[in-house]
């Protein structure tokens, strides 16, 4: 029996994959082929502008300062992130994209920009703004979802550490 | 703003093909452009093995100079990072001269 509520399940399971794996497919083509999809979100955290606290960058990427200092090593190594003591407060690293990176952000971007343009091109007028609103109300709904697990897992954290003392 | 191609018109005939030739310096607007003009000439034959005269107001970045979207993006890059400005993808959509990216520039950074 046809189902919408599976065919919308499945449709957007494979529209996540498939787009991680696009991404991952251009980028082995281009000239970035050094760098892995995980590290090109990274550099996206980052953003080309700013430099930004590790700290910060952590947050935004909802993973702990240690495992984005590892990363960050790497991308050093690579040559796409410089990493500086920040000249008023020395206990904060920052961080930035080097002009190397700051090329890997602009063309990821761009990549983003395409697919985009691409889906909504052939759609008329009204139909891509009803597309927009509709993603835009999932896109609020699996936030919200976040954000309760990701406080569940805090309060979790937070009673096991009282326990422990 | 004070559009660059006008005034070039109203100057001398061009006998060089040297655009920066053509340029009344006299004017505030026309000495700033021309240093933008300058230093985007500078990045973009340093990028290609292009003469300086081969570039002209009118030159058409993509079509013209050839350069393809990672060089557009170095480009676009240097720029910033001289003038202390920021391109987002849909300015530079709207740029296809060098003189449209003089005058994209002069306006970001006259505000």
């Amino acid at each position: 029996m046809y189902s919408a509520e599976n065919d919308f399940a499945e449709g957007l399971l494979r529209i996540f994959d498939n787009v991680l794996l696009t991404e991952e497919k251009a980028l082995s083509k281009g000239y970035f082929s050094n760098l892995s999809i995980a590290e090109l979100h990274t550099l996206e955290a980052i953003g080309p502008y700013e430099a930004r606290a590790m700290s910060e960058t952590a947050s935004r990427l909802g993973i702990t300062t240690g495992t984005l200092t590892v990363a960050i090593d790497r991308l050093v190594r690579k040559g796409y992130v410089e990493r500086y003591r920040d000249s008023k407060d020395r206990r904060v690293v920052r961080i930035c994209l080097t002009r190397q990176g700051k090329l890997a952000y602009r063309m990821h971007a761009k990549f983003h920009k395409l697919l985009v343009r691409r889906i909504m091109d052939p759609l008329a007028p009204d139909d891509r703004e009803r597309l927009a609103a509709l993603v835009r109300e999932i896109d609020s709904f699996i936030k919200e979802q976040y954000e309760k697990y990701s406080q569940e897992e805090n309060a979790r954290i937070a009673a096991k550490q009282t326990e422990d003392q | 703003m004070t559009d660059l191609s006008s005034d070039l018109q109203r100057g001398e005939p061009d006998s060089t093909g040297d655009p920066r030739e053509r340029i009344g310096l006299d004017d505030p607007v026309m000495r700033r452009k021309e240093r933008i003009y300058d230093t985007l000439i500078d990045l973009v034959t340093e990028m290609d093995d292009l003469s300086p005269t081969d570039i002209k107001p009118e030159t058409e970045i993509v079509h013209d100079l050839g350069l393809d979207s990672l060089q557009v993006y170095e480009l676009v890059i240097d720029l910033e990072s001289r003038f202390e400005i920021r391109i987002s993808d849909d300015e530079l959509e709207r740029v296809n001269t060098v003189q449209d990216v003089v005058d994209l520039i002069y306006g970001m950074t006259s505000e």
